[in-house]
Parts: C-alpha cells; sequence; structure tokens
C-alpha cells in the first residue's frame, strides 16, 4: 500500500510544471520571525553550506579508522561494517527524521518531509544530492574490492546500498511505503 | 562589455549592439545584452572581495566592502559542535522522556497524551537544548537609557536558564555596543529632553485618534515638512511605528498583478509588507546587480505567470544599511538599473538615515546621488534619532495618496507628541538649524569612531562583515558555543554585546554584531576593543587570514591628530 504524500501544488520551490521562471527560485514569501534573511526553511541550504561535504567526508574516514582500531576484526569486515553503519546512519538522518529542529514561518509545510526531501525545496538533481548519492556508491565499490567479491559480503553491502539509493529517487520524492513514518 | 559601451546606456542611447551579438534563443531566454556582465576574469578563491566594482564610474568614492569567506577548518570544527550539541541534546530529550531529569518544557497532561499532541516535540529542539542553554546573553533587562554607557539589571539562574530571579543588584556603567544609538540621542537630558518635556507639557502623551480622524496635530505637520525639508523631496509623511510604516505601507502602493524584486536579506517588516500585498515576489541574490538584472529583464520579457501580460508596476525593494551583515546598497547601480528598465525603487533606510553621508542624509547622500531618483524613501526615526516611529518621503501625489490610502493613516494611532518633537529637534541639531555645530560634531564623531573601530578590529584579526563604512560591524564567531562564552565574557568585562547564531543566520556564520555610536568616546572604543581581543585571544577568534592593512601617511597623520 503506498501511499503518496505529495507537497501541495503551490509549495515554495520550482516544479517542473513552473519551468516558465528561468531565473531565481520563486518562493512563497513569509513572515519571518527573528531571522535576518528571507530563507523561509535554513534546513533547506544546510548541505550546500561551506565545507559540509568535506565534514561528512572526514567523519565516514574517522568511522573507517576507529573500525580499523579494533584488533580483531579483518579488513573486508570492517569495509562492511563501514558501508553499513555509513548507510544505516545516513538512512536516519537524510530519510527517517522529519521536520525541523526549529520553528519555521512556513506553518509547518516541511514538517512531515525528511531532510532529503526538505533539500533545496525539493528540487531535483542538484549538486548536493548529486554528492549524496555518489558517495555511497563509491563507498560501495571500494567495500566491495577489499571484500574480494565474497558473496555474503556481496548480499549486506548490495542490499545496504539499496537501502540507501531507493529513496533518493525523484519517484519516491514524498513516498512513504505501507504509511510506515508518514506522520 | 567594457565601461564605456555601459556609460553609453547609461546615457539613454539608443544604441542596443551587444558585445558578441546574440540573438535571443528558441525558448524565449533572452541573453547578453545585461547592463553589468558577469565578471569574466579568475576570482580569487580566499575572499568574496567586493571592492571591483566593474561600474565603478557610477561610484565617486571608493566602495570597500567584504566578506572574507569561512576558513575551511573552522567551518569544519563549527560542524562538529553543532553534531555534538545535537547528539547531547537528543541524550537530554531521552532522560527527560524516561523523568530521569526534570522536564522544564511545557508538557500536555496525562489524559490527553492520546490525542493529536499539541506540541511539536521536535520543532522545539532547538530551543530545549541550544538555545535554553546560552538564553542569558538575551533579553537582559536594561534599567536606565541605553546611551553609551547603561545599567543592567543583575539576574541570576539556578536551574541553567529555565527561570531567572533579579538579586536586586544593578550592573552600572555598561558600555553599550549593542543599542542602535548611531548619533548619541538616546539621552534624557539635554535640548531634545526639554523640547520633548515641553511638548508633553503642552499636548499630553497620547494622541488618541488616527491621522485621518481628530488624530492629525499641528505638531505632525511641522515634522512632516521638516522631513522633507531634510531629505530633499517634496513631500513626506510620518508613521507611529517604523515597522508598521513598511507592512502597512507596502499593501497600499502595490497589488495583484505587481512585482517586488526583494533583496535577500530584507527586513521582516518589507518580507511582511510585500506578502500583505499580494504581488508576486522574486528574491535577488544579496546585493548582487547581475542577480537583479536577470530578473528584471526575465520579468519584462516573459511578463505575468500564465498569462504573459505586462506587469503593472515592478517595484525594487531594498535596504540602506543591512543591520546583520553591514552592507550597503549599491545605489547607483541600482538606480542605473532601474532607469534603465522603468521600474520603481524603495529604499528602506532604517539603519542608514542619519548615519551615513557628509550630511546625515542617508545613503543617497552618501553616495551623492539626487534624492528625486529614488521613487519611495522610507526610513525609521527609531535609530539616529533617538525617538520611535518611521516616515515615508516622495512626489507630493504619492504621498497625497498615501495619506487617503495607507492601512497605518487609517487605523493606527498617529505619533505621540513629545516622540514627534524629539524627531524634530534631534532632526534639527542635525541640520545644524539649531545654531550650533553639534550635528556636524556628532556626524564626524560617527564617522571617525566607526573608521577607528573597523580598522582596529581587522587589524587585531577578527572576520569583521560590511562596508568599511558602516556603522554596523558584524564580527564573526562561528562556533555555537562561541556565542554563548562571547556574550557572557563580554559582560563579566562590563560590555553589553548582541550575539545572533542559527537559525536567524546561515548556519555557519553566527555573529556578534556592534553599533558604533558617536556617543563613544576613544577611550570607551578602546576599553570596548582591549576586552575584545581578550576576549578574542581567549576563545581564539581571530580567524582572519589577510595580512593586517599597512597605515598609509594619511592615516597617520590623521590618527596622530586624532590620538590625545
Amino acid at each position: 500500500m503506498q501511499q503518496r504524500n505529495q507537497p501541495e501544488p503551490n509549495e515554495g520551490g520550482v516544479k517542473e510544471k513552473n519551468k516558465e521562471f528561468p531565473g531565481e527560485l520563486r518562493q512563497r514569501r513569509k513572515m519571518n520571525v527573528g531571522v535576518a534573511h528571507s530563507e523561509v526553511n535554513p534546513n533547506t541550504r544546510v548541505m550546500n553550506s561551506r565545507g559540509i561535504w568535506l565534514t561528512y567526508l572526514l567523519l565516514t574516514v574517522v568511522l573507517h579508522v576507529v573500525l580499523l582500531s579494533i584488533p580483531f576484526f579483518t579488513v573486508p569486515l570492517v569495509w562492511t561494517l563501514t558501508n553499513v553503519i555509513h548507510n544505516l546512519v545516513m538512512y536516519l538522518f537524510l530519510h527517517t527524521v522529519k521536520g525541523t529542529p526549529f520553528e519555521t514561518p512556513d506553518q509547518g509545510k516541511a514538517r512531515l518531509l525528511t531532510h532529503w526531501e526538505q533539500m533545496d525545496y525539493g528540487v531535483q538533481f542538484t549538486s548536493s544530492r548529486k554528492f549524496l548519492t555518489i558517495s555511497p556508491i563509491v563507498l560501495y565499490i571500494l567495500a566491495s574490492f577489499y571484500t574480494k567479491y565474497d558473496p555474503t559480503h556481496f548480499l549486506i553491502n548490495t542490499s545496504s546500498l539499496l537501502s540507501v539509493l531507493l529513496p533518493k529517487l525523484p519517484q519516491f520524492h514524498g513516498v512513504r511505503i505501507f504509511g510506515i513514518n508518514k506522520y | 562589455m567594457t565601461e564605456s559601451s555601459a556609460n553609453k546606456l547609461l546615457n539613454g542611447d539608443a544604441c542596443h549592439r551587444t558585445s558578441n551579438g546574440k540573438k535571443s534563443s528558441k525558448n524565449g531566454f533572452v541573453k547578453n545584452h545585461c547592463l553589468f556582465q558577469q565578471p569574466q576574469k579568475y576570482r580569487r578563491p580566499r575572499e568574496r572581495n567586493q571592492n571591483v566594482t566593474h561600474n565603478s564610474s557610477l561610484y565617486k568614492k571608493p566602495y570597500v566592502e567584504s566578506f572574507e569567506e569561512t576558513p575551511l577548518l573552522v567551518a569544519v570544527l563549527t560542524y562538529m559542535g553543532y553534531g555534538i550539541l545535537t547528539i547531547f541534546g537528543y541524550l537530554r530529550d531521552f532522560l527527560r522522556h524516561w523523568n530521569i531529569e526534570k522536564c522544564h518544557v511545557a508538557r500536555e497532561r496525562e489524559e490527553q497524551k492520546d490525542f493529536v499532541p499539541l506540541y511539536q516535540d521536535f520543532e522545539n529542539f532547538y530551543t530545549r537544548n541550544l538555545y535554553m542553554r546560552i538564553r542569558d546573553n538575551w533579553n537582559r533587562p536594561i534599567c536606565s537609557v541605553p546611551g553609551a554607557k547603561m545599567d543592567l539589571v543583575e539576574r541570576v539562574s539556578h536551574d541553567y536558564n529555565w527561570t531567572f530571579e533579579h538579586t536586586g543588584k544593578v550592573v552600572k556603567d555598561v558600555i553599550n555596543m549593542g543599542s542602535y544609538n548611531y548619533l548619541g540621542f538616546a539621552e534624557n537630558s539635554g535640548a531634545c529632553a526639554d523640547a520633548a518635556l515641553e511638548a508633553t507639557q503642552k499636548y499630553g502623551v497620547g494622541v488618541a485618534s488616527t491621522r485621518c480622524e481628530i488624530g492629525n496635530l499641528d505638531i505632525h505637520e511641522e515634522l512632516e515638512q521638516l522631513v522633507a525639508r531634510f531629505l530633499g523631496v517634496e513631500s513626506s509623511m510620518a508613521f507611529g511605528m517604523g515597522f508598521a510604516t513598511n507592512s502597512m505601507n507596502i499593501p497600499a502602493l502595490t497589488g495583484k498583478g505587481c512585482l517586488i524584486l526583494s533583496d535577500e536579506l530584507n527586513h521582516a517588516s518589507l518580507v511582511l509588507g510585500a506578502r500583505l500585498s499580494g504581488s508576486t515576489i522574486r528574491v535577488f541574490k544579496h546585493n548582487n546587480m547581475q542577480s537583479l538584472e536577470k530578473l528584471l529583464r526575465d520579468a519584462i520579457v516573459h511578463g505575468q505567470p500564465r498569462t504573459h501580460r505586462p506587469w503593472k508596476k515592478i517595484l525594487i525593494v531594498v535596504e540602506g544599511i543591512y543591520s546583520m551583515e553591514g552592507s550597503i546598497v549599491r545605489l547607483p547601480e541600482v538606480i542605473a538599473l532601474k532607469k534603465r528598465y522603468k521600474a520603481y525603487l524603495y529604499l528602506d533606510e532604517a539603519h542608514s538615515i542619519g548615519a551615513l553621508g557628509p550630511n546625515g542624509r542617508g545613503v543617497v547622500d552618501y553616495f551623492g546621488l539626487d534624492p528625486k531618483d529614488v521613487d519611495i524613501m522610507m526610513g525609521t526615526f527609531t535609530k539616529s534619532f533617538g525617538a520611535a516611529g518611521g516616515y515615508i518621503g516622495g512626489k507630493k501625489e504619492l504621498i497625497d495618496y498615501l495619506r487617503r490610502h495607507s492601512h497605518s493613516a487609517l487605523y493606527a494611532t498617529s505619533m505621540s507628541p513629545p516622540v514627534a518633537q524629539q524627531i524634530i529637534t534631534s532632526m534639527k541639531i542635525i541640520m545644524g538649524e539649531d545654531g550650533t555645530t553639534l550635528g556636524a560634531d556628532r556626524l564626524r564623531q560617527l564617522s571617525e569612531n566607526t573608521t577607528y573601530f573597523r580598522r582596529k578590529l581587522r587589524d587585531m584579526g577578527f572576520i569583521i562583515y560590511g562596508n568599511d563604512d558602516s556603522p554596523v560591524v558584524p564580527m564573526m564567531l562561528y562556533m555555537p558555543a562561541k556565542i554563548g562564552a562571547f556574550g557572557r565574557e563580554m559582560l563579566k568585562r562590563n560590555i553589553g554585546t548582541v550575539v545572533v547564531g542559527f537559525p536567524a543566520t546561515p548556519i555557519i556564520e553566527s555573529r556578534a554584531r556592534f553599533c558604533v555610536s558617536a556617543a563613544h568616546t576613544r577611550e570607551m572604543l578602546d576599553t570596548a576593543l582591549e576586552a575584545i581581543s581578550e576576549v578574542g585571544d581567549l576563545l581564539q577568534l581571530k580567524y582572519s587570514r589577510r595580512e593586517p592593512s599597512l597605515p598609509s601617511l594619511g592615516w597617520m597623520s590623521e590618527e596622530s591628530l586624532l590620538q590625545d
């Protein structure tokens, strides 16, 4: 039972049918209380800020190094663990947690959207989205290499990769399968 | 395009030759006829230093604005900081949920737990876990006039800022670096205060009516004529509240079928006014003339959405000084654009009136432009005049129209007489009409203080945003913990500052904002600078990677004259 959780048609953001506005993003103006900018939902810009891609890469490397330091883990196991833990944490933060940790002036339009869906107000194929799609794939390729394509590891790695890639597809924007995580 | 061809277009030349002769492409996208081209040259990646103006013939003096980029290490550490705070926030929420820790947040009653939730827990996450912990830096009660020095009520908290208690003591003579007191008119003695006292005795304090009914006093008429003379416009109108001036008058000026082009960082009052008007709103990047020109061209070419009819009006809304960035609007370029594309300009001079320009007449005076070029000049009396309220100045037909159609004139009480008298007196002082040189002295003092303060802060190694001439000085703190630490350390050293963090600013750009005043003496500034430097060393805030500027000969002589 797939239930579609489409945002309203005139929600802020350029959707495909509004392509007649080349130029700036068309946003519905809101009353921004106590802030110094006219950005309605600051969460949409977090992944574009300076240095966040580097922070993300550094955190992954640190995770990997920590796992490597555990004495009785073999290298293939460590890589699979890195891959799985990275994908789990990414799924948790990008595709499970919904809404914003602060009150936004858009009357709760983003309350039911995960962070991935909020990024750039729903515009697909921006550079942050592409980066966050490619990095689990790169990690998967590295993990496959270092586990020497062992079948068990392959199964675990691939299913983990799929779990984190499928929600990123544009077709899955706003989709909640079986009503899980809908409200 | 070269500068000479840009000049030709500004002179109204009908020649439309472009640099490469491209025609419009098939989807109607009109390209490359722009007045302000994107600079093609290589840009130094270190700084977004905007002191290279491509139309420098429009500016009579150098326009130096800089927004130094965040150092990458600092950005990474800031994200780590927020990450750690988030993890601890989740931990604390867990403890509160299982009643291990006492919960101070509003909760529903037990009987209502099965209903639709009344309180959104996650939306309060930052407030509960970040803001509450450093809440003592804001809403500090002041118990004296907010001049250059002020008295604060001392408060303590025994439960980590969830509740405050007043100890009964008063912290005296705290140097005030946060009030918008640019010309030092926030005082309770002197010519302005005496005149306001007389006005209270003559008119009382309340007006008890709106402008359209019985609330139009002769002091209002006098004020409006004075404001019109001050600004150099035909006529003006004054309102009781600065915020209400914007939010109540923009709906009277534009409506459905009009287009409002507003800057990214416009104030909430402008945003509210634009939203209430019902016009289409498009946002251009902050102070970016290429972005504005692109929007203008696209709007004119494509017209209204869906029907493609021409827009009834295009209104460009900008501010004089942006108070969070300290940047000054590129007014000559905006006026050139507006004349070329026949749009209207709404200039909000809330912070810049009285604070910029050789005669204190605002950003128009600062650039040496003609006030008649700006269609609607709006400003507030709150900042430089030490009063309250706002004004709109422009052509006589416009102001007469506003007198009848503005929501504020019809429904809001008019300005209180002592406040109006304060404005009249302070404006006369600034214009020099009271016979003394007090106004000119204060203007000069403000500009000297601004230059000195900014230069010293930059030489110490802090990252300062904004234009070199703007009295609003945002100093970058970046990390969330340093916001709280800076505010508290400065208070320990008897200096009151304003600090701002996420989500009011972008996530990594938390800052402390200083407002330089003409009432600050050189000693006060030195004390403040010393304390800032000390705290900066303690908290490691000196992020700037630029070399300190070498003093030129002109500076040396001026400084030796000014010091002691």
